[in-house]
């Protein structure tokens, strides 16, 4: 078993991962920025090493970096978490080389499935239905243009080694084409460090629907049912769910015998998550392989709530060698678990991304709620990575309730100091499309769109009243509250009894 | 000042607000020019700095030139117009990246570039200049 592990990340993530050390005994060793010193994973972890300044370039995407921290604190393991350096074959190849046990697949077939382009090779050889389209040898603009020609409008010109919408852009017009190649490649670049680019027939009015695989190092291979991650702002997630409200039993039963499939093909080991696009309704739905992940990914906790089983300790219990813990058989889909994503943005100024202090944060604690976040009342949010500040993540018995927790727990969450996302997610979890199950991945950026809109709503006068009272310099309760002050505060009781 | 409301300071930041028919928890936070409060899944700034910077931005203009800003720190990834450039409305004139997103500024009306106050790889401070627009 893994003794001493190495967490290459931060924020949520890095918390999740020591947890789940912690449970098994594994000593765990975090890395940060000069900007994360005192950030909340740096105190969780039995020691911590820094690894330089705030731009993640130089810190948290430095392989030469980690690795020397990984060597200096004696750690036989490291755990990527999500986006990084989690699915850089370079750095997969580091870690096998300096005899460091890299939590995910073996390198090579991070290569494999990295490139998108051949992971779609493999996948057709495999016989997984894929996305018609394209990718050039020639990556110059020309040959782009003309694959975006041959693959016809509308498409997508995507990043080959992308993910979460960065490096990916959508040519509805032919006038398009020229600015999305260059800001798809712009992006790419800067994201991945790899500008090469593909071309796709857009899918209209697609979900995404993605199954959750595990494998490990002695030929066995299960999925753990689907996510439904269709409510997205520009290809990023903002809400998942399980069971997707979209698939019938044989469309579940089609679609994970193809994600086991897809594994089995990739030689895959560890977790990993094959994305598909759903095309149509009911038994006459058509799917069609996206991408695969080839890490842990941010909304692994719907799965779990809704197997019952915990996803990283079975990544350091397989990464350790040892089979998985449980076979397919003893794997089943019981309630319904939904997962919001907080982001520190402001949707009604063009999602603009917020950076600031969290002059209040406090956590609800409710029934079927669970939260994993990176932050504390206090600490700062800064510009320098993602702006996810946590995920809450309910669970019921049936989706409806599943959604009434989340709410509930969305409206009991204050965050101040910065703008967050929370009116939007609430706009949506109360919208009759999604509470009929009826999102497609457009939603958001057609119909949807509106919601981001005017979220503010006219202070009521009881927060103009509780405003007012923390105007009091002392920040003792004002005067006008006398008669309920003697009811919450023992000591002007005890002194009214004295007197 | 007669308020139906009591209000009870239940923990740091933390209010119970009452009448004889209703109980809300509000939670409020930050200094005078830049306080916050959260009731039900609603954010609130407070209303009185909303209104200074209302009052601010309705000043009359008396320079004719117009400076672009950052809308928060962020690193300059293009400049795409020069000193002299004419640009049309809504037309992008740099380009910034923060939290690893792009954000596109763009001219807010048919002008010509003055002068550029940035360059391509710089981090740059809200509020200061990037660029300026006649």
């Amino acid at each position: 078993m893994i003794r001493r592990l190495l967490v290459a990340n931060r924020g949520e993530i890095a918390l999740r991962i020591i947890r789940a050390c912690r449970e098994l005994g594994i000593e765990t060793v975090a890395v940060y920025s000069e900007a994360d010193r005192r950030a909340p994973h740096v105190a969780a972890a039995d020691r911590a090493v820094g690894i330089g300044p705030a731009a993640a370039a130089e810190s948290y995407l430095s392989i030469p970096r980690i690795l020397d921290a990984a060597r200096a604190s004696g750690a036989d393991a490291l755990h990527p978490g999500y986006g990084f350096l989690a699915e850089n074959p370079a750095f997969a190849a580091a870690c096998e080389q300096a005899g460091v046990i890299f939590v995910g697949p073996p390198s090579q077939v991070l290569a494999q499935m990295g490139s998108k382009i051949g992971a779609r090779r493999l996948m057709q050889t495999a016989g997984v239905p894929v996305v018609p389209g394209e990718t050039p040898e020639d990556q110059s603009d020309d040959e782009l243009r003309r694959a975006v020609d041959r693959v016809g409008l509308p498409a997508v010109v995507k990043a080959s080694a992308g993910g979460g919408g960065k490096g990916m852009r959508l040519v509805r017009r032919a006038e398009e084409i020229a600015d999305a190649i260059q800001a798809a490649r712009r992006e790419a670049v800067a994201a991945f460090g790899d500008g090469t680019l593909y071309v796709e027939r857009l899918v209209e009015r697609p979900r995404h629907v993605e199954v959750q695989v595990f494998a490990d190092g002695h030929g066995q291979v299960v999925h753990l049912f689907e996510r439904e991650c269709s409510v997205q702002r520009r290809h990023q997630k903002i809400i998942e769910e399980s069971p997707s409200p979209a698939l019938t039993p044989a469309l579940r039963e089609q679609m994970t015998g193809a994600a086991v499939q897809a594994a089995r093909a990739a030689g895959y080991r560890n977790a990993g998550t094959i994305e598909f696009l759903i095309e149509g309704t009911g038994n006459d739905a058509r799917f069609y392989f996206l991408e695969m992940n080839t890490r842990l990914q941010v909304e692994h906790p719907v799965t779990e709530q809704v197997t019952g089983v915990d996803l990283v300790r079975a990544q350091l219990v397989v990464a350790s060698g040892e089979p998985l813990p449980w076979p397919q058989s003893a794997l089943t889909q019981r309630g319904h678990a939904i997962e919001a994503r907080i982001y520190a943005e402001d949707p009604s100024h063009g999602f603009m991304p917020q950076a600031g202090r969290l002059l209040l944060y406090r956590e609800p604690r409710l029934p079927g709620v669970r939260i994993d976040s990176g932050v504390v009342e206090g600490g700062d949010v800064s510009i320098y990575y993602d702006p996810m500040i946590a995920k809450v993540i309910a669970t019921g018995e049936t989706r409806e309730s599943a959604t009434a927790r989340l709410i509930a727990a969305l409206r009991d969450y204050p965050i101040l100091g910065i703008r967050t996302n929370v009116p939007l997610l609430l706009r949506i979890l109360e919208h009759s499309r999604f509470q009929a199950g009826d999102i497609d991945t457009g939603f958001l950026d057609g119909e949807g769109a509106a919601l981001a809109e005017a979220l503010d709503i006219e202070t009521p006068p009881w927060v103009r009243a509780a405003l007012a009272a923390d105007d009091e310099p002392s920040h003792q309760p004002p005067a006008t509250s006398h008669q309920s002050l003697d009811a919450w505060d023992p000591w002007r009781q005890l002194r009214d009894w004295r007197g | 000042m007669s308020s139906p409301f009591s209000v009870t300071r239940i923990a740091d930041g933390t209010y119970r607000v009452e009448t004889d028919r209703q109980s809300e928890t509000v939670y409020v936070a930050g200094p005078p020019a830049n306080r916050w409060a959260f009731w039900n899944g609603h954010v609130f700034r407070d209303t009185r700095a909303a209104e200074a910077a209302a009052a601010h931005a309705a000043r009359p203009r008396t320079a004719v030139v117009q400076s672009l800003t950052a809308p928060m720190p962020a690193t300059v990834i293009k400049v795409l117009v020069a000193p002299g450039a004419t640009v049309k409305k809504g037309d992008t004139v740099i380009i910034l990246e923060a939290m690893k997103m792009e954000l596109p500024i763009r001219a807010p009306a048919d002008a010509t570039v003055m002068a550029v106050h940035c360059r391509e790889g710089e981090l740059v401070q809200p509020d200061a200049p990037l660029i300026e627009l006649t």
